[in-house]
């Protein structure tokens, strides 16, 4: 059975079948039937291939195997198999809280690509930096702007086991976590942590 | 077989769109960073350029042929 990364790429191959054909023959545009398969081959086949191809980007970029291509986040890769549950992305990774192919992206919606176009930028920066620039070690990889609740709460809010843990039980406290007033890493500050990499030991996953 | 104007402009809008297109079909055997980008600011430009040029012509219309006498063999 075809999947459909084949089909997109087949019926983007097919697009330049037709495009090759009537560059190497535009004379066939000559008869009615060619100008409308001259029409369907330079500009809306084109279009379509194009559009289906970048669909298929925008998915890919949301995986995990995507973030970690990059050297310089192979330590906040790393850090998912932390054999240490009190870390936020260990647990979450670990106890398939979040998806583990989308894995990144689960917790950082607005990272780069996904973000307003300030985040767009910075993310074509990231790949100046690491190709052209001088890429900082992981460890002093900080986000650009305080992390959002919001990510915690698409899955949390609303849930019994986060309505009723002792720290959110107070109503005063669990509406300044809700309006984000109240960082929830303010509490739950164990996450990557990639500068203590070196002494942690990792959890292997079952094959 | 001597080609028309319009044919000419036809053919450097496939070579255009291809070129483009086969760009955008290697980026998507690689999953990377680059590969988006690549396919993003190469592959994509090229077809735009390459189908905008066609429909340009198409559109607006290529530049008036000059028309040419018939050749005495051409005449029945």
């Amino acid at each position: 059975m075809l999947n459909t990364t084949t089909l997109e790429i087949l019926f983007i191959a097919l697009a330049i079948y037709l495009s090759h054909l009537l560059a190497l023959r535009p004379e066939l545009t000559r008869a009615r039937g060619g100008k409308i398969v001259g029409f369907l081959a330079l500009c809306v086949l084109p279009a379509a291939a194009s559009w289906t191809g970048f669909s298929e980007q925008m998915d890919r970029s949301k995986q995990t195997q995507f973030c970690l291509s990059c050297h310089i986040m192979s330590d906040h890769g790393r850090s998912l198999y932390r054999d240490d549950l009190s870390y936020l992305p260990a647990a979450h990774f670990q106890n398939n809280r979040i998806p583990r192919e989308v894995v990144c992206y689960t917790c950082h919606t607005t990272y780069t690509l996904y973000g307003p176009l300030q985040s767009k930028l910075e993310g074509l920066r990231h790949l100046y930096v690491q190709y052209l620039g001088t890429p900082p070690k992981p460890a002093e990889i900080k986000l650009y702007s305080p992390y959002n609740n919001r990510e915690c709460l698409h899955c949390h809010d609303g849930s019994r086991s986060f309505e009723e843990a002792s720290g959110h039980s107070d109503p005063d406290v669990l509406q300044q976590i809700k309006s984000n007033e109240v960082s929830c890493l303010a509490c739950h500050d164990q996450v990557h942590d990639v500068g203590s990499l070196a002494d942690a030991t990792f959890w292997k996953e079952p094959q | 077989m001597a080609l028309l104007p319009m044919e000419r402009r036809l053919r450097l809008a496939g070579w255009t769109i291809s070129a483009g297109l086969l760009i955008q079909l290697l980026t998507l055997l690689w999953v990377h960073p680059l590969a988006f980008v690549a396919f993003l600011m190469i592959g994509t430009p090229l077809v735009a350029v390459g189908a905008a040029y066609y429909l340009y012509f198409l559109i607006l219309g290529s530049p008036r042929e000059p028309i040419r006498e018939p050749m005495k063999d051409e005449v029945s």
